[in-house]
């Protein structure tokens, strides 16, 4: 390839990348060290937004809370995606409706989707959610103001939100597994779960890896289920990292746009060190 | 062949039909037909113009915008709006009116915010132009209370299209089955409610908007107000919760919750008006822009059972009723690159008296005498209301102050800390809000 192309090729990614990504970042990491308000030229604080943010205790209750929702999710999602990609892959002439069916989840925007699972357990817009529980326990459970009922909540919306990338990108990884492998395998006498844990999963680990990366970055910056599914996230302790800097630096005109980039840098680092072991494995993979 | 060529003709035109529909209503809860045609004679510019118009989409606001985007739109000049609800409007307000150029030429204010932004200097006075087209537009006909709610330091920073106050709509059937009379004190409200709860059935018979993160706020306010006494005081830019008021007014809430559905601090006012569409609440309060969904039967079985009251007062010895008065206006931003004279025109069109006769009964337009107590099933109610609301507090803090309380009082509704603990912490917050303002 000449110089000439290869420019020509790499040109339009490059202003993408420095436009929506270096930028942001420069301009997130100057205002971190800055009192910012809307409109008005910064002034240089040092690194007063960080003392401020590592000592409200509303940011350690997000980053608790945060974390343990990925957590907890990215398990969720493995171990769902696996077993419902098994289920899907055996599939043959079923496959392609059963498919779209499953990714229905995934295309609705997360807002709307968040909203109309909120109805299922709101008893004002019918909620036969509460409605089943009711009738089977006798109990109204307070799927919002309550603190676990609410996590419970939560989770089951990102979810069900995010298991079909999980499951048709683990999939993909099913479908490039060998054969013969599987057949000798199977010969040598391997039962089914032997056949999984033994020979399948560790040949498609890397989708598997990829998996865990993309479900850790999506989590940690979870932000529309909180807007419709609760409302009062900061009260009862379910407040997210990026519904929080909303709160700091957009909501009803807060305006501390500077506090907001502070805790966004921080953000991006927990992601980062929350990353490392994924980036590592698949970058062991790659290497193969 | 032919069937099939039918069948997809048909399911074409009704495809072509649904979006034409979807296009005549987009960006409005109610349908471009609200919007009046209304003189709009605005000379043409030296180039063709846009005119973006910021306004949330409500039953009572849209036909005003529906007015001035349909009238105006003409000679060069195209007016256009997005739809977008309240919070957004917030923020878009917020982030427009900051910087030295701006998105919106033409934006929604309300009471509330202009103390806030005309302190700023980031809106056009319109004194000067109010006074030149004050005869062409019939202006003078505009209430001079709700000219004043939009006057901030002797200048008039929004010219008001409509005014909202808080409105208590109730079950009438149900009252009528338990032989009850419409409460005019929180007592009464408790006593009524017991009564619901015991002999109708009905658990939540209370249904107020309390959103944790918005309106729980102007509920406390409401009681404060009601109970004589303001957020802050103007004259020695004080806060007030060290007052034996402020204290009471969130006991006065707390005594509420037996008669509120658990989760009402989740509940903002489209919520309430859910709870009384579908029978779970008995009585309402919120502002009257509401009123109007309640009455209509594709919203409710229970449309014609809705009847209409002032809300009642917090104590039997209060002057003003549990209420507030927020008036909506047009204003101009100082940082559009329109023509300020030409903006006045068409938000003077868009508040004449064809478009406030198109905005009834959904709106309670700022032009005096427009509603009659025949105008809707609420107008009487709005009229008694709008005479006995609190004052309003029109000063720069006000709006910084009402955020940084509303997670303490929200904290004190849900029991997390005592009302002691709360207007201690209110007291702080506020005067650091009241510093930073001054």
């Amino acid at each position: 390839m000449k110089k000439r192309e290869f420019w020509m090729l790499v040109t339009p990614s490059l202003v993408v990348m420095v436009g929506l990504l270096a930028v942001p970042l420069y301009r997130t990491i100057e205002w971190s060290l800055q009192n910012v308000n809307y409109g008005d030229p910064g002034t240089f604080i040092g690194l007063s937004n960080y003392t401020t943010a590592l000592t409200d205790p509303r940011f350690g209750r997000a980053v608790v809370f945060t974390v343990g929702l990925t957590l907890v999710v990215t398990a969720i999602l493995l171990v769902l995606g696996y077993l419902l990609a098994v289920a899907v892959n055996r599939l043959h002439r079923m496959r392609p409706i059963v498919l779209g069916l499953l990714l229905l989840a995934y295309v609705i925007p997360g807002l709307v989707g968040a909203t109309m699972f909120s109805w299922l357990f709101d008893s004002n817009f019918g909620g036969p959610v509460n409605y089943l529980i009711a009738h089977v326990t006798g109990q109204d459970l307070l799927w919002f103001t309550d603190t676990w009922p609410n996590r419970v909540v939560l989770t089951l919306n990102i979810v069900w939100f995010l298991l079909p990338f999980a499951m048709l990108v683990i999939l993909a990884g099913l479908q490039s597994v060998n054969p013969e492998v599987l057949e000798a395998a199977k010969i040598d006498g391997a039962g089914p779960f032997r056949l999984h844990w033994n020979v399948i999963i560790p040949s498609v680990s890397g989708v598997i890896g990829f998996v865990i990366l993309i479900s850790l970055m999506d989590v940690l910056r979870v932000f529309d289920p909180l807007v419709a599914l609760s409302p009062q996230a900061a009260a009862i302790g379910n407040e997210s990292i990026m519904f929080y800097i909303y709160s700091v630096a957009f909501k009803d005109g807060g305006q501390q746009l500077g506090l907001g980039s502070a805790i966004n840098v921080l953000l991006i680092i927990i992601i980062g060190i929350m990353l490392i072991p994924s980036i590592r494995a698949t970058a062991r993979e790659g290497s193969r | 062949m032919r069937t099939s060529l039918r069948t997809n003709g048909a399911l074409a035109l009704t495809a072509v039909a649904a979006l034409g529909l979807a296009a005549c209503g987009a960006g409005s809860k109610t349908a471009s037909s609200t919007a009046a045609q209304v003189t709009c004679d605005v000379a043409k510019p030296s180039k063709p113009t846009t005119v973006n118009v910021l306004a949330y989409n409500s039953s009572a606001i849209d036909p005003y915008t529906n007015t001035m985007v349909s009238s105006c739109s003409k000679n060069d000049y195209t007016l256009k709006h997005e739809p977008i609800d309240f919070p957004g409007q917030v923020q878009k307000t917020t982030a427009t009116l900051a910087g030295a150029s701006g998105t919106y030429d033409i934006v929604e204010t309300y009471g509330f915010v202009i103390p806030q932004y005309g302190s700023q200097n980031k809106l056009a006075p319109l004194n000067d132009l109010f006074t030149k087209y004050a005869d062409s537009y019939k202006l003078n006909d505009i209430s001079k209370d709700m000219r004043a709610a939009m006057t901030y330091d002797g200048k008039l920073y929004a010219l008001p299209m409509q005014a909202q106050m808080y409105i208590m709509a109730y079950r009438k059937d149900v009252f009528d089955q338990v032989g009850l009379q419409p409460p005019k004190t929180f007592e009464e409200m408790k006593t009524a409610a017991k009564t619901i709860q015991e002999k109708a059935g009905i658990k939540y018979p209370i249904a107020l908007p309390w959103l944790a993160t918005g309106d729980i706020v102007t509920s406390y306010d409401c009681i404060l107000g009601s109970l004589g006494v303001n957020l802050t005081n103007f004259d020695t830019k004080t806060a007030n919760f060290d007052k034996p008021q402020a204290k009471q007014a969130l006991d006065e809430m707390i005594a509420l919750k037996p008669f509120m559905d658990p989760q009402v601090t989740t509940f903002a006012q489209p919520a309430v008006q859910q709870q009384m569409y579908n029978g779970t609440g008995a009585i309402a309060i919120m502002f009257s822009g509401r009123m109007n969904d309640l009455t209509l039967e594709k919203n409710s079985k229970y449309a014609k059972s809705f009847a209409f009251a002032a809300p009642p007062k917090v104590a039997a010895d209060s002057a003003k009723l549990y209420d507030t008065l927020s008036v909506d206006g047009w204003s101009i931003p100082n940082n559009t690159a329109v023509d300020k004279d030409a903006l006045f025109q068409m938000i003077a069109s868009s508040v004449s008296e064809e478009a406030s006769k198109a905005s009834l009964p959904a709106a309670y337009p700022a032009r005096s005498g427009m509603v009659s107590d025949s105008s809707s099933p609420y107008a009487a109610a709005a009229n008694v209301s709008i005479t006995s609301a609190p004052p309003a507090e029109p000063y720069p803090w006000t709006a910084d102050v009402s955020n940084k309380i509303t997670p303490i009082i929200a904290n004190a509704v849900l029991g997390k800390i005592t009302t002691d603990e709360a207007v201690v912490q209110m007291q702080q917050a506020a005067t650091a809000a009241i510093a930073a303002a001054k």
